[in-house]
């Protein structure tokens, strides 16, 4: 379970990127992050994987208390989680293969763990066939798969997207929602924030709104609920 | 750390290295010059010590008897000396033995040679082997309370200085070597820096995935140890040569200088090179990773 107890963020110029937000996430539900750029969506996701430390208030993912967290367990907390990057941050001179084997490496995973459950998850996102391409080989969609098959590959708990399909065309964006959706039934909790007004709408699903910071919305079948 | 780690570290290491060949070429360099500096303090330190020991067991005191003292009175005082701590070994000489010796000694001078036979200006006295040169003035004075005896002579301002002047030596070595380990540092943590810098993306993932910091840090500090300990290498190995060729020389136009071995000179030079190289490299490699860890 994800929990934010009256957490704000405030950034060093002064601005606030959170303002008194409590949320709660359990496990395997699909959430919606939405609401106008600079809202505070993409504040909130990297609190959750500690990218930035809350200023007030309390995040808690499953038994880690984030304000008190050591260096050390930082590390053991981002394991738990995958994050699809907004800006998918690919290492270029590696292969899609290397891309996403990389992730496993880190964590200490055995060659063989990794020949193994690479092609799976390539497999699961659609890229099997292009392991050994270069990512400036690949289209915009197909970066941003093989992002999400880095963010799946260590089997996280929790997958954390921030607008994954924001700079993909409507028929690729669907496509990559489909996945996520895929990966949400195979028991992974899905937290996205993104601004993909008809995915939203069509899905169903629990949509928390956030406007200047505060979180304005929460609806366990919500819709996107702007003018896009 | 388990064995696929283990391969990870010694691939990106190897991979760093080569990528960054002449700013590694240019940090071994940096290290070797400043390792052989030490290491020039090292031998000179380590003669002078040498020298000192040296002179130290040949340190001997001189004490010579009034004349017109009876040889009773002097054998008493050779036997009550015998006893006094820090006495290794108390020789007696009559003057008649010290004027055989300095004729044995020079005999071309015939002056003096037929000065002493003629009447033997000299005295009777003592030579005193102690155990510790150190002891050496208690014992002087001890000997000079006696009232039979004339004067006592020992090299220990000789000892004295030399000892003082290693002790200034190591100091200034240590000073200098200081500034140097602070520009072989630097040098190296720039290396180390661009490494990091042309990774940082990699080590922003890295992070962002679950790498621990010590996982990050192992190839980059391996990185250093390799720099610091391959320019320690270049430094052994030109001082070997040099030394080599040092006591050759010396063994023919210095005949009688005691130079240290050369066995004794390198290992003080391999320790404390070795483990400087590694020391500033892997200081070197944590200095330049701070920043980019922080993610």
């Amino acid at each position: 379970m994800i929990r934010l107890d009256k957490v704000s963020k405030r950034y060093p110029n002064g601005h606030y990127g959170l303002v008194d937000v409590s949320l709660t996430i359990r496990r395997g539900e699909f959430i919606f992050l939405v609401g106008p750029s600079g809202a505070g969506k993409s504040s909130l996701v990297r609190l959750l994987y500690r990218e930035e430390a809350a200023s007030q208030g309390e995040v808690y993912v499953d038994q880690f208390k984030l304000s008190t967290l050591r260096r050390g367990q930082v590390a053991r907390l981002r394991r738990q989680l995958g994050v699809v990057f907004q800006d998918v941050k690919l290492l270029p001179q590696r292969t899609v293969y290397q891309n996403v084997a990389f992730a496993m490496e880190v964590v200490g995973a055995s060659t063989r763990d990794i020949h193994k459950r690479v092609p799976q998850v390539l497999e699961l996102v659609g890229l099997g066939r292009n392991r050994e391409n270069f990512p400036h080989q690949l289209s915009g969609g197909e970066q941003q798969r093989v992002g999400i098959a880095r963010a799946l590959v260590n089997n996280p708990i929790y997958v954390i997207a921030d607008e994954p399909t924001g700079n993909l065309d409507p028929e690729t964006a669907h496509e990559i929602m489909k996945l996520f959706v895929e990966i949400n039934r195979r028991g992974a909790t899905v937290i996205m924030a993104t601004h993909a007004k008809e995915i939203v709408n069509q899905m169903q699903r629990r949509v928390v709104a956030i406007e200047q910071g505060r979180v304005v919305r929460d609806e366990v079948r919500g819709v996107y609920g702007y003018e896009s | 750390m388990n064995l696929n780690g283990i391969g990870y570290i010694v691939r990106e290491t190897l991979r760093n290295l080569a990528r960054n060949s002449w700013m590694s070429l240019a940090s071994v360099s940096t290290v070797a010059i400043s390792m052989f500096v030490l290491s020039f303090f090292l031998v000179l330190t380590t003669n002078l010590n040498h020298v000192t020991t040296v002179l130290q067991s040949q340190v001997e005191m001189k004490v010579f008897v009034n004349p017109k003292v009876g040889r009773l009175k002097e054998i008493s005082l050779l036997n009550k000396a015998r006893h006094w701590p820090n006495v290794r070994h108390i020789d007696f000489f009559t003057k008649q033995q010290a004027a055989n010796s300095l004729k044995r000694e020079f005999p071309n001078q015939r002056d003096l040679v037929a000065l002493i036979s003629k009447s033997n200006p000299l005295f009777d006295g003592y030579d005193v082997f102690t155990y510790r040169p150190q002891a050496i003035p208690r014992l002087a004075t001890r000997f000079e309370k006696d009232p039979i005896v004339h004067a006592v002579v020992y090299e220990g301002q000789v000892v004295t200085r030399l000892a003082k002047l290693s002790k200034v030596l190591r100091w200034v070595g240590w000073v200098v070597e200081g500034l140097l380990g602070l520009a072989t540092l630097f040098i190296i943590v720039n290396t180390i820096r661009l490494a990091v810098f042309a990774r940082r993306r990699e080590v922003q993932v890295m992070k962002l995935v679950g790498a621990t910091d010590w996982f990050i840090r192992w190839p980059f500090v391996l990185e250093g140890v390799i720099l610091g300990l391959l320019g320690a290498v270049v430094a052994d190995l030109v001082v070997d040569a040099g030394y080599r060729w040092l006591t050759g020389v010396a063994a023919i136009a210095l005949p009688f200088w005691p130079l240290a071995s050369l066995a004794s000179v390198m290992t003080q030079v391999l320790l404390f090179t070795l483990i400087g190289g590694v020391f500033v490299g892997i200081l070197a490699s944590l200095v330049a990773l701070r920043r980019f860890l922080r993610v």
